[in-house]
């Protein structure tokens, strides 16, 4: 399914075609529930950011540029979210700061330990190790190909900032490989 | 292999491990559908809007001008009296005195009170010039006759209104 399609559907599922709103969903939920799953670890956490991925794609159906690739926006909607979520989890945090060192921390320990058992690849791993600043710029870089200029429009930051940050997590990358006993990687 | 390269295959490899679970198919068509709800409710929403503020576009200038002086029965408007040499300020002292009166008075006291004052006013205004001055020989025998029976109508609802502000 091409861009033009995908638009085309999600039109149609925006104005009440539920058989359309379901081709949309196949064609694109997978990528979405992996973006998001690389950048948040809870399992539940995961599935209400999807969620509200989808509610805010046909909410603001109506502002979209037809002229960017439709992926490109997904992704803004997708970082968007993330964000909120990252936002919305701080202020949670703040309120009940005794409770999550006793039990949040725990959860995303065992969620990340599933994740990683899951991957067996060691790379990958050392990339959910990263912050989340880091980790963001990794994931638009090395795994939806974003220019540097693209990553710094989605992310709202300057283009030096998404720079220094990538060149940032590289560095941590190589670091945390050598450590582990692995081929150090040539620049 | 250099770190870029990498990083690409193995998070593509990663990536592929990661499986959306079925069952959020329900949960984010669920969403969808009370998406849709929302919006079809939306267009009788919008119709009550515009019907609200029609309807308070029509209270307020309604209120506005219930509000406002009760002197307007007498005069129509406080141009009749500025035209005599009144001012506005005049104008409101006088509203003042007949809100004075109605609060004073019974409500068909009121009436028969504001409405003899109006005769009296509108005599009081035939005699009187630009400049505020009254000329009491341009009215006829019948006018002045008048002019009394109604002075000595008024009286009483004078005493009262002014014996009950000062007992």
């Amino acid at each position: 399914m091409n861009d033009k399609e995908l638009l085309m559907w999600l039109e149609k599922a925006t104005s009440g075609d539920e058989s359309a709103f379901q081709l949309v969903y196949q064609a694109t939920h997978q990528d979405i529930y992996r973006t998001v799953a690389f950048l948040v670890f809870n399992k539940q956490d995961i599935e209400d950011i999807v969620n509200e991925v989808y509610v805010g794609m046909w909410r603001s159906f109506h502002a979209y540029d037809p002229n960017r690739p439709f992926r490109y926006w997904l992704h803004g909607i997708t970082v968007r979210q993330v964000q909120d979520w990252k936002r919305k989890a701080w202020r949670r945090i703040r309120l009940f700061e005794r409770n999550r060192q006793m039990t949040c921390e725990q959860y995303e320990w065992t969620d990340k330990a599933v994740l990683q058992s899951e991957m067996q690849h060691e790379l990958s791993s050392h990339v959910l190790k990263l912050s989340y600043k880091l980790r963001v710029v990794v994931i638009l870089r090395y795994f939806h190909d974003y220019a540097l200029e693209e990553i710094a429009d989605l992310l709202q930051i300057p283009v030096g900032t998404v720079k220094s940050r990538n060149h940032l997590a590289l560095k941590q990358l190589r670091k945390r490989f050598e450590m582990m006993g692995g081929d150090a990687y040539v620049h | 292999m250099s770190i870029d390269k990498e990083l690409r295959e193995e998070l593509r490899q990663a990536a592929d491990s990661m499986h959306c679970p079925p069952d959020l198919y329900g949960r984010v068509r669920q969403s969808y559908q009370h998406y849709l709800n929302e919006k079809r409710g939306r267009a009788p929403m919008k119709k009550r809007m515009i019907a609200g503020i029609v309807a308070v576009a029509i209270l307020i200038p309604s209120t506005v001008f219930a509000a406002s002086y009760l002197a307007d029965d007498i005069f129509g408007s406080s141009a009749t009296i500025e035209q005599h040499g009144g001012t506005q300020e005049d104008y409101q002292e006088i509203d003042g005195m007949l809100q004075a009166a109605k609060g004073k008075l019974t409500e068909d006291e009121f009436k028969e009170y504001s409405e003899l004052t109006k005769q009296l006013m509108q005599l009081k205004l035939k005699i009187t010039d630009e400049n505020g001055v009254a000329h009491e020989e341009e009215l006829s025998k019948e006018e002045q006759q008048q002019f009394e029976q109604i002075a000595s109508k008024l009286a009483p609802y004078f005493e009262k209104i002014n014996g009950a502000a000062k007992p």
